[in-house]
């Protein structure tokens, strides 16, 4: 007999299996008070705990950050696309602008200040006279403007294709005189220019007639 | 046993979190700082676009700042012709079906296109199709409100000349892609024009450009203005006159020049046949430029006193000095000189020379002094270069060296033959004339002005002394007899005022020899005791009147318009006692 078959354990040494069952577990109530509370407890509630309280601080602190971008992100972004909308607006205000100030432009162009002057029988008068008012005189000869002696050219005969707007001289003496001369007279009759009603001399800027100032 | 169990499960729980969370914040640094760039060429690369930010061309304005010509924004209407159909569109709050026709119809009313035309237009497979280009702002406008959503408009600048014609010959005219072609568009295109920017921006994936994401990357600069001379109510009379006076002649062409004597300001330049720079292809196109800076052609009398002060100045001659004009002078090889009627022979002095206008009696009088004299005065006046000007394809005019006159020529220069001037060189001379003998270089363009105001000045030759005060002074008197007793020059009288000037009929090139019609032409400064202005008017090929009374109308009605515009009061002096006959 061998050395080896003396020493043979009598029982065979099974393998240890993982325990898969669960086992029923006797609960142990303790005090809560920390002080009593063994240091093998104490070391696993740190180990728990720990890792706990930072998933859940991260995770707070990634929604704040990804609230907060948000927050910001859609005012930023608002506020880009109101000034986006602005622009458009004010392109469109532009636009406005820009047909006004050509009905303007065609309006006060020469070739229809010409034309409106010659539908009132305005002539040119090309001879320079001149009043000297301090000394009451008149300098050169003051010769009436007649069609005849006129050097000066009333038809307009310069191209302008530019005025697409012209002045309705048909409409002049209905409203322009009537509504710079209405609130004069009330200003006189009533003695007061301060009670004078100018509303009616406003101007607007309309395709019909000159422009006409509202001063009296 | 139980704890631990719990407490390992957790542990790997949230460590199996955690290094999902360490993946996704490698991945997150990996993607927003270490590979950052090349993703972000690659995001750029599908969804960046650039556009050119265009520089807005300056304004031209005249000498009161009126704006002869400016930028405004233009559309070009194009629409989808795949899904051109019927539209409902909004009519007084009420949603109303219109049929294709019906749209053809009303955008026909608002383009001024034919309403077949932009049915054609409208069907097809294509997916562009442009029905208009360049409708103005209020056709837009109206337009847009239509809300027709296959219809979209293309915004692009467009050239704007409230004025019309009013100085069309000098301003110019750009292309219909902004270039610029003519006149003072093309001459100070480099202030006019400025410099465009450049932005980048991402657009969606409908191609609409994502507000937040622009980013300029080259900062557009607008363009200046240039600042003219011209009075824009002066060149608008002025043209206007010369447009009758180009009806009253049945001439090719008529001009008129108003310069201010002490500046060498020009405040008009009038030409008729004009151009209207919004519609450049209205006119032919010998009347797109400005024949004032461009034509050049014999003067003839008009440069008589050019000879007459040379003589003065030099000391061969005086005002008084006599001479025997015969209306047909031999010269010693045989050729004749002629004046322009028969006459018999005058005894006039060097005044009466220019009041007849005598040929034969300038040949002789200005004959004193020798060539190459009379040739570095007409130099000094100007004659044989360019104006100072510049302007865009200006001519030289012709004045040959005195070394290659031959015999005739060399006498046939003294009245406005074998020269040539343009018209703003002839205007030039009386200018030094009228300005105590120093001529100015004459001032087109004032300088370019920048958004801020600031005037840059144009660059100006240096005034050149050309006459002595005094013989300018007595060239003056001499034209100012001109018009009080020459046969034409009477016709130029304004009243009240002292005005001189010279007449000038001249023989026009055709061929080796000259035409049948002539270049008319008076040229004239008042008031004559203080000359401030000078007016040039010139009518080539006039077929109703063959002399100088073609010109003088012109004259009396431009100057006199000149001087209400600056408020010249009437002369309170009468003219110099000259002779202009002896016995």
């Amino acid at each position: 007999m061998s050395v080896l078959r003396q020493i043979q354990p009598i029982q065979p040494i099974l393998p240890i299996a993982p325990r898969r069952h669960l086992r029923p577990v006797t609960t142990r109530v303790q005090p809560v008070s920390s002080r009593t509370v063994s240091s093998r407890a104490n070391a696993n509630s740190f180990r728990t705990a720990l890792p706990a309280n930072i998933l859940r601080k991260l995770i707070i602190g990634f929604a704040a950050v990804g609230l907060l971008s948000l927050v910001a992100n859609a005012l930023c972004d608002t506020a880009v696309y109101k000034i986006s909308s602005l622009k458009i607006e004010s392109a469109a205000l532009a636009t406005k602008t820009q047909i006004i100030g050509q009905e303007v432009d065609s309006l006060r162009s020469p070739q229809n200040l010409s034309n409106s002057a010659k539908s009132l029988g305005m002539i040119v008068n090309s001879n320079p006279v001149f009043l000297n008012v301090r000394e009451a005189k008149v300098l050169g000869s003051a010769i009436p403007a007649s069609i005849s002696a006129s050097s000066g050219v009333s038809t307009n005969l310069i191209a302008n294709a530019a005025m697409t707007v012209k002045s309705d001289m048909s409409n002049f003496g209905k409203k322009t005189v009537s509504r710079i001369d209405a609130p004069t007279q009330k200003a006189i009759s009533d003695s007061s220019v301060k009670s004078a009603n100018l509303d009616g001399t406003k101007v607007a800027l309309t395709t019909v007639g000159i422009p006409a100032t509202p001063t009296n | 046993m139980h704890s631990s169990e719990t407490d390992k499960r957790y542990v790997i729980f949230t460590s199996v979190v955690l290094i999902i969370l360490a993946i996704f914040l490698y991945r997150l640094v990996w993607v927003q700082v270490i590979d950052a760039a090349s993703i972000n060429q690659i995001s750029r690369d599908a969804r960046q676009a650039t556009r050119t930010i265009e520089a807005i061309r300056g304004n031209i304005i005249d000498n009161e700042g009126h704006i002869l010509a400016t930028t405004v924004l233009s559309w070009d209407v194009n629409i989808d012709p795949k899904n051109a159909g019927p539209v409902v569109l909004k009519v007084a709050g009420q949603k109303v079906a219109f049929s294709k026709e019906e749209i053809a119809q009303k955008l026909a009313e608002l383009l001024h296109v034919s309403k077949e035309e932009l049915l054609s237009k409208m069907s097809g497979t294509d997916r562009y199709a442009n029905l208009k280009k360049s409708v103005s702002a209020a056709t837009y406008s109206k337009l847009k409100e239509l809300d027709i959503p296959w219809v979209y408009f293309d915004l692009q600048q467009k050239r704007h000349y409230a004025d019309g014609a009013v100085a069309g010959n000098l301003i110019g005219f750009v292309g219909s892609d902004g270039s610029a072609l003519e006149g003072i568009e093309r001459m100070m295109n480099s202030c006019l024009a400025g410099t465009d920017g450049k932005e980048t921006y991402i657009q969606g994936a409908d191609l609409i450009r994502i507000p937040s994401s622009v980013k300029v990357i080259q900062q557009v600069k607008h363009g200046s203005d240039v600042v003219l001379s011209i009075n824009s109510d002066l060149q608008y009379s002025a043209q206007q006159e010369m447009a009758a006076t180009v009806r009253r002649l049945k001439a090719d062409w008529a001009s008129a020049i108003v310069i201010e004597v002490s500046t060498g300001r020009i405040l008009a330049a009038a030409e008729a046949p004009s151009v209207d720079p919004n519609n450049p292809s209205g006119v032919q196109a010998q009347n797109r430029s400005s024949r004032i800076f461009r034509s050049s052609f014999e003067p003839g009398s008009i440069l008589k006193p050019v000879a007459a002060a040379t003589a003065v100045d030099t000391g061969k001659a005086n005002p008084s000095t006599h001479v025997i004009a015969p209306d047909k002078l031999r010269m010693p090889w045989g050729q004749y000189i002629n004046d322009s009627e028969i006459h018999a022979p005058e005894k006039l002095t060097l005044t009466g020379v220019l009041v007849q206008s005598s040929n034969t009696g300038l040949v002789q009088l200005g004959g004193k002094v020798e060539s190459k004299t009379r040739y570095e005065y007409m130099k000094k006046f100007g004659m044989g270069v360019r104006s100072g000007v510049n302007f865009d394809g200006e001519a030289s005019g012709l004045l040959t060296n005195y070394k290659n006159w031959d015999r005739m020529t060399d006498k046939t220069v003294m009245f406005g033959q074998g020269v040539s001037l343009t018209p703003i060189q002839t205007a030039g001379i009386y200018q030094a004339i009228a300005n105590k003998g120093v001529r100015l270089s004459p001032v087109l363009v004032e300088g370019c002005m920048d958004k801020n105001g600031s005037l840059t000045k144009t660059a100006v030759d240096a005034p050149v002394r050309v006459l002595s005060e005094q013989t300018a002074a007595t060239t003056i008197d001499m034209l100012e007899k001109v018009v009080e007793q020459g046969p034409i020059g009477k016709t130029a009288r304004i009243q009240g005022y002292r005005v001189g000037g010279k007449t000038g009929t001249a023989q026009i090139a055709e061929g080796s020899g000259y035409g049948r019609l002539h270049a008319v032409s008076f040229v004239g400064l008042a008031p004559a005791e203080n000359p401030q202005f000078i007016v040039a008017v010139t009518a080539f090929k006039s077929r109703t009147v063959s002399n100088s009374l073609g010109a003088t109308p012109g004259f009396v009605a431009v100057m006199k318009q000149v001087l209400k515009t600056y408020a010249v009061p009437p002369s309170t002096t009468k003219s110099k006692n000259i002779p202009t006959r002896w016995n």
